[in-house]
């Protein structure tokens, strides 16, 4: 039908539980398209958790399952699963326009095979919902055993903090849950295919991912540097070479990368990998730029910087070190088909300053090249040693002088003590050390005193004026507060500047001698150079510049490839809610950080040695471990490992969905009252106080447990107790109204338990026992024949006693009467139904009436089932009150006969 | 006597490092729940969610029929594919 009125669909339902199939399948039967719409991955609603039925006790998969099956396949039927229907408002032709979107499952649905391969190695567990929470599942997962359609879904609701700040697109979350699983290799290998200085960054990144981890809202970040430091000396420790060569399929483009800084060599490590010939030009003899150069060795450790490189080299990249690039055009001539510029920011800016031929002076890239790669340290020994600058390379120069026995070391910065643009913590270690700050000062000149010695005079600053971007761009000094400073030896750490002046004519460069580029792909005025890192972006650190080799390798690719330039790099997700993770972690432990081991200050100076101790493997696990899993899926990507079919892809995003149709049927069921809200009986803080539906599912074919077990210990009880009218009937908790199913499952579970359990005495306890169905009051009294104990008593509280048994309290309201106890080893709580308010929300325009009870409103449900105040959009099943299967049943196929009409209707108007 | 439970979430999440204990325990022994729970020093309750978990996803299996006092011994099952070291 549908194909008047341009209708997409004659009827859409929304959710695919009994209800919903029921109402989908008679109306596909009566010959009307049918858009089945279900928010979860599979439709079957809960009454596919259930074990059995009652009072028939059919299996509840054998009755769900063929209805599932049909309405996957019925010719009439679509099935959108893992999809919701945001707004759907009425034409004013009589059809409803549908807004709706489809959620991504991050595996591709039509080649998924359900084998199962993605969850067995997923490293996040996760409570499963589908079991109602009693055992965990994994991120990658398929429902239910029985879920139609039986594909896998990775939960993925948002992008983990860390991993979405990281500028290099490493993925701490990734790596942190495959450390705290055990898996260092896959950890290492994780990082690798994003970042190949795996070692570097674990001991010179400064870490933005720790900044934005959401444990530092409680106790403190997640150590993930240090997790990452151990990550790499155990691959490291076992593989001193890579165990992978170049690529297979070699390409004919030879791509030049000037610069082998941590942005070039990343640059070239992601075009190998695409197949390109890569070739890295360096002007130094060793490769590794301002890693190599102007890093202390404490900090970065030369033979961890080489065994990095080896990763780029292993590919098959050639680095052609003492090979200065003279220009673009040279590269063009030799017959590169692309450049990379990644040439850093190397070149030292210096400040005047009278009499500055009075001491040794020299510029900080100078100090820390013959420190970290010359034939021998600087001279410097019992000197007075200063530094000017205030930065990171400044403390770095000052670090270092410290380990070659000078008689002082200070630092001489403008900025006051707190505002140094140095990371905090290089300015405390430094101060451990036995460094001095003179900050908020500046120079005035150097002059010898009346013995010969060399004196830095400098003078209190008291102002310093910044724009809008927070640089400084003036200051003023108060005279009358000068102050001297032994000053044998000055190294000017002022700032730095790109090293790009041999193509200022080629890339016309910006004033402060950076490469304009496309901000997208980083790519210049010259199509076919690309620039990043420092030479760009100025004075950043490592992983940015790591960032934009990784980003222009992309592009650079694409280009070589004949392929636009006109795509975004990475889909990434929105960040996930800090707020909201800490407000759901309130119950986590309080475990502070592992406290990094770490040399004493007198003693780390003695040497260039590390003084960071690796963490061990246990204090790693237990690191990682205090991760909580922001967003569910880490990205650690075991799943695209395993899977045969290369199912999984990450790049997915909602599709959003408009739709007409001619009538609307709701079937969104309804809500299991939590019966944690009633505190006295213990459930939620006794582990053996479990809820009807958690019975339910330890009595299903496809159960957590391997068998009805106490979850406090894995032990059979022997004794239950069923407690009815938890939440229902009950207006402690608002709910005045009769589940109308409790007493009824209640006998059914206390038959199976007999039947699972022939040892065990069971009990229910009952306010009073409604039996109202047909061969409901012959199941009722076959329980009884059973043995099962009916005890017409009200449970006011439950405590829990030795061995985790539980202590009931209740009040007999046979026999003696009065207040009495009994003790059972395991409860079960009957829980009422509630309301699904989110089914009236479904509605825009107009209000979708709802009872007094706020379940959808049936004007007339006598004469009319099913109809709502809003003509054409219908209701069925338990969206409008409470009741069993066969009237949810019976009451789809009302709703169903309602939807055919209306759209009959409107056909002939 | 009354227990204090941890965040579920926080628990479920401690299996992936608590897992590789248990299974150094079981590849000695079988055990059940309590007496695992008792080797490495946790709580009953959270052992039962890591055994149950590990059970569901091929590492351990519970062997034969409870014991007198109504508990399952559970035995280490050869994974394909096991982790390292």
């Amino acid at each position: 039908m549908s194909d008047k009125n341009d209708m997409d669909y004659d009827v859409m339902v929304v959710g695919a539980g009994t209800a919903g199939m029921e109402a989908s399948l008679s109306l596909g039967d009566m010959g009307y398209n049918v858009l089945l719409v279900e928010k979860d991955p599979s439709i079957g609603g809960r009454t596919i958790l259930l074990s059995k039925v009652f009072p028939t006790l059919d299996c509840a998969s054998c009755i769900s399952t063929p209805k599932m099956a049909q309405s996957l396949h019925h010719p009439n039927i679509t099935l959108m699963t893992y999809s919701e229907v945001d707004a759907v408002t009425k034409n004013a032709d009589g059809t409803f326009h549908v807004n709706m979107h489809k959620k991504p499952t991050y595996v591709d649905q039509t080649t998924c095979t359900g084998c199962g391969q993605c969850e067995s190695v997923c490293t996040v567990p996760i409570p499963d919902e589908y079991n109602y929470n009693m055992i965990a599942r994994r991120a990658a997962h398929i429902p239910f055993p029985q879920a139609i359609p039986k594909k896998a879904v990775i939960s993925r609701s948002a992008q983990p903090p860390c991993t979405h700040t990281c500028p290099a697109g490493v993925k701490p979350s990734g790596f942190v849950s495959l450390v705290r699983a055990g898996k260092y290799e896959e950890g290492f290998k994780l990082h690798l295919a994003d970042a190949p200085l795996v070692g570097s960054l674990s001991r010179a990144c400064y870490a933005p991912c720790e900044g934005e981890c959401t444990r530092d809202e409680m106790e403190g970040s997640v150590n993930i540097r240090a997790i990452k430091r151990f990550m790499v000396d155990w691959y490291y420790d076992r593989h001193p070479e890579p165990d992978y060569g170049p690529v297979e399929t070699q390409l004919d483009s030879k791509v030049a990368i000037i610069g082998s800084g941590p942005g070039g060599l990343t640059a070239a490590f992601h075009l190998a990998k695409q197949g390109h010939q890569v070739t890295v030009y360096e002007a130094e003899p060793q490769a590794g730029g301002m890693l190599r150069h102007g890093m202390p060795a404490y900090r970065m450790p030369k033979s961890l910087l080489d065994r990095d490189i080896k990763n780029i080299t292993a590919l098959g990249v050639e680095i052609k070190t003492n090979t200065t690039v003279e220009s673009i055009s040279s590269l063009k001539e030799a017959g590169y088909d692309a450049v990379f510029v990644g040439v850093g920011n190397q070149n030292p800016r210096i400040i005047p300053i009278t009499g500055n031929d009075l001491t040794d002076m020299t510029d900080c890239m100078n100090f820390l090249r013959e420190t970290n790669v010359g034939e021998e340290l600087p001279d410097i020994e019992d000197k007075d040693f200063v530094v000017l600058g205030g930065g990171n390379v400044a403390l770095d120069v000052a670090r270092a002088a410290v380990r070659m026995g000078t008689k002082s070391v200070s630092i001489v910065c403008l900025e006051e003590q707190d505002k140094m643009p140095a990371l905090d913590f290089e300015v405390r270690e430094a101060l451990e050390e036995g460094i001095t700050i003179y900050a908020g000062v500046s120079t005035k000149r150097i002059f010898k005193d009346e013995s010969g010695k060399s004196k830095l005079e400098v003078l209190k600053v008291d102002k310093i004026d910044f724009d809008e971007n927070g640089r400084m761009t003036g200051f003023s000094t108060a005279e009358g507060t000068e102050q001297q400073i032994d000053a044998d030896v000055v190294v000017m750490a002022v700032g730095l500047s790109p090293s790009t002046i041999p193509f200022e004519d080629e890339l016309a460069l910006n004033g402060n001698k950076t490469i304009p580029v496309n901000a997208q792909t980083l790519q210049t005025a010259d199509p076919m150079v690309f620039a990043g890192g420092d030479a760009v972006l100025g004075p950043s650190i490592i992983v940015e510049a790591m960032g934009q080799g990784r980003k222009a390798a992309f592009y650079i690719d694409r280009m070589l490839k004949g392929e636009s330039l006109e795509v975004g790099f990475e889909t990434e997700l929105e960040m996930a809610d800090k707020d909201e993770i800490v407000s759901c972690s309130s119950k986590c432990s309080t475990v502070a950080p592992t406290a990094l081991r770490e040399l004493e200050p007198h003693k780390r100076i003695q040497s260039f040695e590390a003084y960071e101790e690796t963490m061990t493997e246990s204090e790693a696990r237990d690191s990682a471990n205090r991760c909580l899993g922001c967003g569910d899926c880490s990205q650690c990507r075991e799943c695209v490992n395993v899977c045969p079919g290369d199912c999984i892809n990450f790049d997915m995003s909602p599709d959003n969905l408009e739709m007409t149709v001619g009538s609307v049927i709701i079937s969104t069921g309804y809500e299991i009252l939590d019966p944690a809200g009633k505190e006295l009986m213990g459930y939620g803080k006794y582990p053996n106080v479990i809820s009807g539906p958690q019975m339910d599912r330890l009595l299903a074919p496809t159960r957590p447990y391997n068998g009805v077990l106490r979850p406090s210990d894995g032990k059979e009880p022997e004794s239950i107790a069923i407690v009815l009218c938890n939440g229902s009937r009950d207006h402690t908790v608002c709910n005045p109204l009769c589940c109308r199913i409790g007493c009824m499952y209640s006998a059914k579970h206390a038959q199976l338990v007999m039947g699972a359990l022939p040892m065990a005495d069971v009990t229910i306890y009952y306010i009073d026992f409604r039996a109202f169905g047909k061969g409901y009051d012959e199941f009722y009294e076959q329980s009884k024949g059973m043995g099962v104990e009916y005890t017409k008593g009200k449970v006011a509280r439950i405590d829990e006693i030795e061995g985790g048994n539980l202590k009931l309290h209740y009040e007999d309201m046979e026999g003696e009467g009065g207040l009495k106890e009994a003790e059972h080893d395991m409860v079960v709580l009957t829980v009422g139904f509630l309301p699904n308010l989110e089914s009236l929300k479904i509605f825009k325009g107009s209000e979708l009436e709802a009872d007094e009870f706020a379940y959808i409103k049936e004007p007339d449900a006598t004469s009319e089932p099913g109809r709502t105040n809003i003509e054409g959009l219908f209701a069925a099943g338990t969206v409008i009150g409470a009741r069993d299967i066969p009237d949810t049943v019976l009451h789809a196929c009302a709703s169903s006969a309602q939807a055919a009409g209306y759209v009959q209707k409107m056909r002939k108007a | 006597m009354s227990t204090t439970k941890r965040d579920m979430r926080e628990v479920m999440r401690d299996e992936m490092i608590m897992r590789d204990r248990i299974l150094a325990i079981l590849k000695e022994e079988n055990k059940t729940v309590p007496e695992i729970a008792e080797a490495i020093g946790v709580p009953e309750y959270e052992t039962v969610y890591w055994m149950m978990a590990m059970r569901r996803y091929g590492m351990v299996e519970e062997v034969g029929r409870p014991d007198i006092d109504g508990y399952f011994k559970y035995e280490f099952r050869e994974q394909e594919e096991e982790g390292h070291e």
